[in-house]
């Protein structure tokens, strides 16, 4: 029926406008439709003229000069309704239709509902907040709402909402107020939305408590209608401010409960869910109740899982979003371990489903549970690397969101590395500020040594720098300046730290100044003026000259940004490196000749002084710009003695002796209101935080003499610990020990960061693996004794002659390499959970982060013993190659087992998804299927040797004699190894006697079992992956599936042996026993977290 | 609440517009249409139905919520108050309630009628809010509305009279 009552001219303009090929053409058809449009009202504008007139003027049109028209208004009107319509398209367009106003003004006084609320619409949608036609429409509204019409009460309610203007506000509020007793529902619901709506407009004449007491009665109407209105206001309103609505808990909670027995009539129904939008409001205003409040959310936790429960069995689209809400509500909620459960069994379904949708809402949910419970994290992790890959940026940022709240010490650098790669390419300015944030936030927190943390962090200047906050920089310099800041003062790794810092600026020296960021070249001007002497990369000269074309770059370009102080800083270093070099290289004596005339003042003295010093006394060059003394306190003489010859010989001469201030404190006050009036001169640049650490630095002396207006005094140099001025790089230094230092702090930062995943390597060191018996291949390890069982290990080595076990199912490339991310990424989740003992020859699995907080997972435990005895109790022998049906059984299945998720979901991607609901929910709930396989670690000791006479010759054996199954690239082969204290593990090269030897003293010992595994599920792969970890392969045994490795770290200062037993399940999968022993019990409980990601 | 609500079809040329978070003017508001329109048209169907914080004029928290029908895409710009699914299933409801009224709705109505399309989503959002998600309440509101107006119908043969009988009534109720 399109179009039958509107004009051919109005079909052809659009179909013009349709056609048109450029936006100019659009404009011309357009002006000359504006053309058209004017002419209309002025030749139609007989029956507007009328209706002009009523509008300012008198209030209630009379009835006679309607009637009067009334044969021409008829067709007029039509018109006019075309008119509006036609003026409404122009102005969507962008275009001025400003012309055709007052005729909607005109219509919203018709007696036609149709017509009046069309000129409403015109009205509403282009009339300027100022402009003056909007009072004209009051009066109109203000008739209309009083209409016994309710259709016109109606409209002018639904004008209300967009019409009226803030002080406008208290011409209408007691008419709407009234009409929320109208006896109509269609009226009542419109006009408790206006209500909040003048609400938000004007506080002071719709104030909160009326809306409030409105609100509440009118959730209670007799209509269903009104109340899922009232909804929307409510919760808008308790976003606001909750504590009106507390105690409206149990009318909520009945409220829904009436909903989900659907005790609602039929037609509330969508798509046989009872009022789904009702439920989602109830529950997203029970979560802003609930959040905080332990009380208010006991009394929500039955309906919650009621609800949850009923939209799960739908399993449509309505009621997923019913289930969205409930994960919502329940992970923001006084925590209920129970609903945690539920609402991470929904998550797992989300994330596994086919739609992108319930991909991003499952990422959402797992952001919103795994920071307060981080155990779900560990359930999801192919899922959440496919997200990561995805094209969608939308899932991809969600996906970094999630990164973000999941990042421990064990997964930081892979997700680090991540989050700035993302960085990179993205153009979006809020999400670069975002990520850089983050990218701090979480690099100082868990940085895993501060090589990488110097590193991140001036990456991260590379790519952002104008982003990140400038205490960030101080940090980092301050970091550079301290080392580590521990006890013991570790000076030497404090020079390493220093010296990679060092070289790493040095190599930036080379980038195109004008893309440098300020804070990297501030950054990097006070590294290399500290010490660039350091570097073996560059001479120091050559840093000299290097820094002086980039000063001189700068000039021309924009130099970080432009910025004055910016030059100042690279001008000091240049300084401070010829003081270290001893002479001044011709580039840098011209430099410094150049700003001597510099429009800068302070440059400018710098360099005066500098000029003085270097030519009258260089001698005191070293004194003035001590090596390496930026930590060095620098004390203050306030009594000033230095200056009491002068003073006496001033006296001597009869000038009037000082007269010290009565009050003692006046020395504190003194010195504070120095350095307050002192900032009153100064300029910006000290209250930049490099200006800080360079003026606590070597600059000290100089520093001093140009910093404090006092010190000018003193011309040239005063002694460097003598200066007044030097209060401000005092203080400076002391802020960032007080504040995060990220060397310090780092380190208990990190402590803390580990516990709230959980009891983390430390923890993990304790519970010791339980004594292992009855294992028909290990009977000769089972005995826990110190004594070397040599024989035995000799035996095995009998036995090694074969050790063609069955070919491992090649992977491809891909597979590896999401594995092996999610091996970086989950990295510390999964170790969260120190395997409790494991019974042997029990089938009962232990799921890593699960089993911590078994007390919690009744659900889980309970499924999961008798599925595996049952169904998979004969452990084939040998692997089949391609077991399809298991692998969705087991994609599906997300708790603990990542190896298999890792296959199935890259089935999925292929294959038709499998039954999503009701495996789905099995699977996350129970857990995968365990043989009975005992874990048979070898509980014998053996002494580390603290110099080990294979140390040097392990370096180059471990990798030539493994198999290596399909490894897709170098990187991924790099990447793969386990890297303990930020550098990789040494293979370890000895002998299986050897080994046997050293199992029994090794003190700490590390358990892991992973229950079924396809990733690695054959006893080649297993050493393999150890080889690649970086092990050295001691010995395959084929006869009994096991694999015995070891490695060392800290250059042969600890070592680390590993054990596995591969015990073939049905399927492709396989059982894993892996026991970590070591000399260092962090590096055993990291080693053994490590397998058990990568074997996962 | 929902901050705006814009039809765009797949060319660009914005359908609807609608605007409950004000942005004035006229060229703030082409600057929304047409960043709304770029980020939406370059994902592909099989992408998800959200997009976060990409148009400033409507801060920063605000996410883009849109379903693509052949050749319209209808965005919903929502703040966080809102349900992401919910305002899926609220879109296919408006949609519902355009083709149940326009009998198999095509890109010519929301023009032709775009008074009328107007209503129907008054009566699904209201200032911000979500109004009614009824699809038979909705369209009871319309008709109720249709059959009081005595003029735009008198094509519909049948209808004819009812019309004229109800505008007579109406306009004795009015004054």
């Amino acid at each position: 029926m399109s179009g039958m009552h509107l004009s051919r001219e109005f079909f052809e303009l659009i179909k013009a406008i349709g056609e048109s090929k450029s936006k100019q053409e659009e404009d011309r058809i357009i002006a000359r439709e504006v053309v058209t449009l004017k002419k209309k009202l002025e030749t139609g504008g007989a029956g507007g003229g009328g209706g002009l007139s009523m509008i300012p003027g008198s209030p209630v049109p009379s009835m006679g000069g309607n009637a009067g028209n009334q044969n021409g208004l008829n067709t007029n009107k039509k018109k006019a309704r075309e008119f509006l319509v036609r003026v409404l398209y122009v102005e969507m367009l962008g275009h001025d239709g400003s012309f055709g106003y007052i005729k909607a003004v005109e219509l919203a006084a018709s007696q036609s509902i149709t017509h009046k609320r069309t000129g409403y619409l015109l009205c509403s949608c282009c009339l300027s907040p100022d402009h003056e036609f909007r009072f004209m429409l009051v009066n109109q509204m203000q008739r209309d709402l009083i209409s016994s019409n309710l259709l016109e009460s109606c409209g002018a309610l639904l004008a209300v909402t967009s019409l009226i203007t803030p002080d406008l506000v208290g011409t209408v509020s007691t008419q709407v107020m009234g009409l929320l007793e109208h006896s109509a529902e269609t009226v009542r619901k419109k006009a408790i939305i206006a209500l909040h709506r003048l609400y938000q407009l004007n506080p002071d004449i719709v104030t909160k408590e009326e809306v409030v007491e409105k609100v509440r009665r009118m959730l209670c109407d007799r209509d269903p209608a009104v109340m899922g209105a009232t909804l929307n206001v409510i919760e808008a309103l308790a976003r606001c401010d909750v504590a009106p609505f507390k105690d409206l808990v149990p009318s909520l909670v009945s409220i829904l409960k009436q909903i989900c027995e659907r005790r609602l009539p039929s037609e509330y129904d969508y798509h046989r869910i009872p009022a789904p939008w009702m439920q989602m409001k109830i529950i997203r205003i029970l979560s802003v109740v609930g959040k905080n409040d332990s009380q208010a959310s006991e009394g929500m936790y039955e309906i919650l899982r009621e609800a949850l429960r009923k939209a799960e069995e739908a399993g449509i689209n309505a009621s997923n979003a019913i289930v969205y809400e409930c994960i919502r509500c329940i992970t923001m909620i006084y925590p209920n371990a129970v609903l945690l459960d539920s609402a991470g069994a929904s998550i797992s379904r989300f994330l596994s489903s086919r739609s992108q949708n319930l991909r991003y809402l499952g990422i959402i949910g797992l952001a919103s549970i795994v920071e307060k419970h981080p155990k779900y994290a560990a359930d999801h992790q192919l899922a959440v690397i496919e997200c990561l890959e995805d094209k969608d940026e939308t899932l991809l940022r969600k996906t970094l969101d999630l990164l973000y709240r999941m990042t421990n010490p064990v997964n930081v650098e892979f997700i680090t590395d991540r989050l700035l790669h993302f960085l990179r390419g993205s153009t979006d300015p809020y999400l670069k500020s975002d990520l850089t944030s983050k990218i701090c936030t979480i690099s100082e927190r868990f940085a895993p040594n501060n090589a990488w943390y110097v590193s991140t962090i001036t990456e991260l200047f590379k790519i952002a720098g104008d982003l990140v906050d400038p205490d960030v920089a101080t940090n980092l310099m301050s970091l550079i300046a301290e080392g580590t800041g521990n006890e013991d003062d570790d000076e030497e790794a404090d020079m390493v730290l220093r010296k990679q810092s060092v070289e790493l600026y040095v190599s930036l020296l080379a980038s195109p100044p004008n893309r440098m960021s300020r804070v990297l070249v501030e950054t990097l001007a006070w590294v290399l003026g500290e010490y660039g002497y350091l570097s073996s990369a560059m001479s120091l000269d050559a840093i000299i000259d290097s820094m002086c074309k980039l000063l001189h770059s700068g000039n021309n370009a924009r130099l970080g940004g432009g910025a004055t102080s910016t030059r100042r800083l690279v001008l000091s270093a240049i300084m401070k490196m010829v003081a270290q070099f001893g002479s001044c290289p011709q580039c840098a004596a011209k430099i410094i000749d150049d700003y001597t005339l510099s429009e800068d003042p302070d440059a400018q003295r710098r360099c005066l002084e500098f000029q003085a010093i270097i030519t009258t006394a260089p001698q005191l060059l070293s004194e003035v710009f001590p090596v390496d003394a930026s930590l060095e306190d620098v004390e203050v003489d306030v009594n000033m003695n230095f200056l009491d010859g002068i003073v006496s010989v001033a006296a001597a001469n009869g000038a009037r002796p000082y007269s010290k201030p009565d009050d003692d404190d006046d020395d504190d006050d003194y010195l504070s209101s120095q350095t307050a009036t002192g900032s009153a001169f100064k300029m910006t640049p000290y209250e930049k935080p490099t200006e800080r650490a360079y003026g606590q630095g070597a600059m000290a002396g100089l520093g001093s003499s140009s910093m404090g207006p006092s010190a000018t005094t003193a011309g040239v140099a005063l002694p460097p610990g003598q200066a007044p001025g030097v209060n401000s790089p005092t203080s400076a230094l002391q802020q960032p020990q007080q504040t995060t230092s990220p060397g310090q702090p780092q380190l208990t930062i990190r402590n803390s960061g580990a516990n709230v995943w959980g009891k983390k390597p430390t923890a993990q060191a304790a519970p010791p693996a339980p004594p292992v018996a009855a294992s028909p291949s290990v009977n000769s390890f089972s005995s826990p004794s110190p004594a070397p069982p040599r024989p035995t290990y000799g035996g095995f080595g009998a036995q090694v002659q074969s050790t063609s076990s069955a070919p491992p199912p090649a992977k491809t490339a891909e597979q590896l390499e999401k594995e092996r991310m999610a091996a970086a990424l989950f990295g510390g989740i999964g170790a969260s959970a120190p395997p409790p003992p494991v019974p042997p020859s029990q089938p009962v699995s232990t799921p890593q982060p699960r089993a911590t907080v078994p007390q919690q997972q009744p659900l889980s435990v309970q499924s999961q013993a008798p599925q595996p005895t049952t169904s998979f109790a004969p452990a084939a022998p040998q692997p089949p190659a391609a077991p399809a049906p298991e692998i969705d059984l087991l994609g599906f299945d997300s708790s603990g087992v990542s190896e298999p998720a890792a296959i199935s979901s890259s089935v999925d991607m292929l294959a038709p998804t499998p039954l999503i609901d009701e495996p789905t929910m099995n699977g996350s709930l129970s857990v995968p299927p365990v043989p009975a396989a005992e874990p048979e670690p070898p509980k014998v000791e053996a002494p580390a040797p603290p110099d080990d006479p294979f140390a040097a010759a392990g370096l180059l054996d471990g990798f030539g004699d493994s198999s290596l199954p399909t490894l897709s690239t170098t990187e991924a082969l790099d990447s793969a190894k386990f890297e303990y204290s930020g550098s990789p593990i040494a293979p370890f090269t000895i002998t299986t006697p050897q080994f046997g030897e050293r199992w029994g003293s090794c003190p700490s010992t590390h358990s892991v079992t992973i229950a079924s595994s396809t990733n690695v599920n054959s006893l080649s792969k297993f050493v393999s992956l150890c080889v690649r970890a970086g092990l050295h392969k001691v010995e395959e045994i084929a006869a009994t599936n096991e694999g015995i490795a070891a490695c060392m770290a800290g250059g042969g200062s600890s070592i680390a042996l590993v054990h596995g037993k591969v015990s073939p399940l049905s399927g492709d999968a396989s059982r894993l026993d892996i026991t970590v022993k070591s000399s260092d019990a962090n590096l055993g409980s990291q080693l053994a977290m490590y397998m058990q990601n990568m074997c996962r | 609440m929902i901050k705006g609500i814009i039809i765009v079809n797949n060319s660009g040329k914005p359908r609807l517009v609608k605007f409950y978070q004000n942005v004035f003017g006229e060229e703030k508001q082409q600057s929304v249409i047409r960043r709304v329109f770029q980020q939406v048209s370059t994902r592909p169907d099989s992408f998800c139905n959200y997009l976060e914080g990409s148009v400033p004029e409507w801060g920063e928290k605000c996410k883009l919520i849109y379903r693509h029908y052949a050749t319209l895409y209808f965005v919903f710009a929502v703040d966080a108050q809102e349900s992401d699914l919910g305002i899926l299933d609220l879109i296919q409801v408006f949609v519902e309630a355009l083709d149940k009224r326009f009998e198999n709705v095509c890109e010519l109505d929301l023009i032709f009628h775009s008074d009328k399309v107007h209503h129907i989503l008054d009566e699904i959002v209201m200032g911000g809010m979500v109004l009614e998600t009824n699809i038979n309440a909705i369209l009871q509101a319309i008709s109720d509305q249709e059959r009081m107006h005595k003029d735009s119908m008198k094509t519909k043969g049948p209808n004819e009279s009812v019309d004229l009988i109800s505008t007579k009534l109406g306009a004795g109720r009015n004054w």
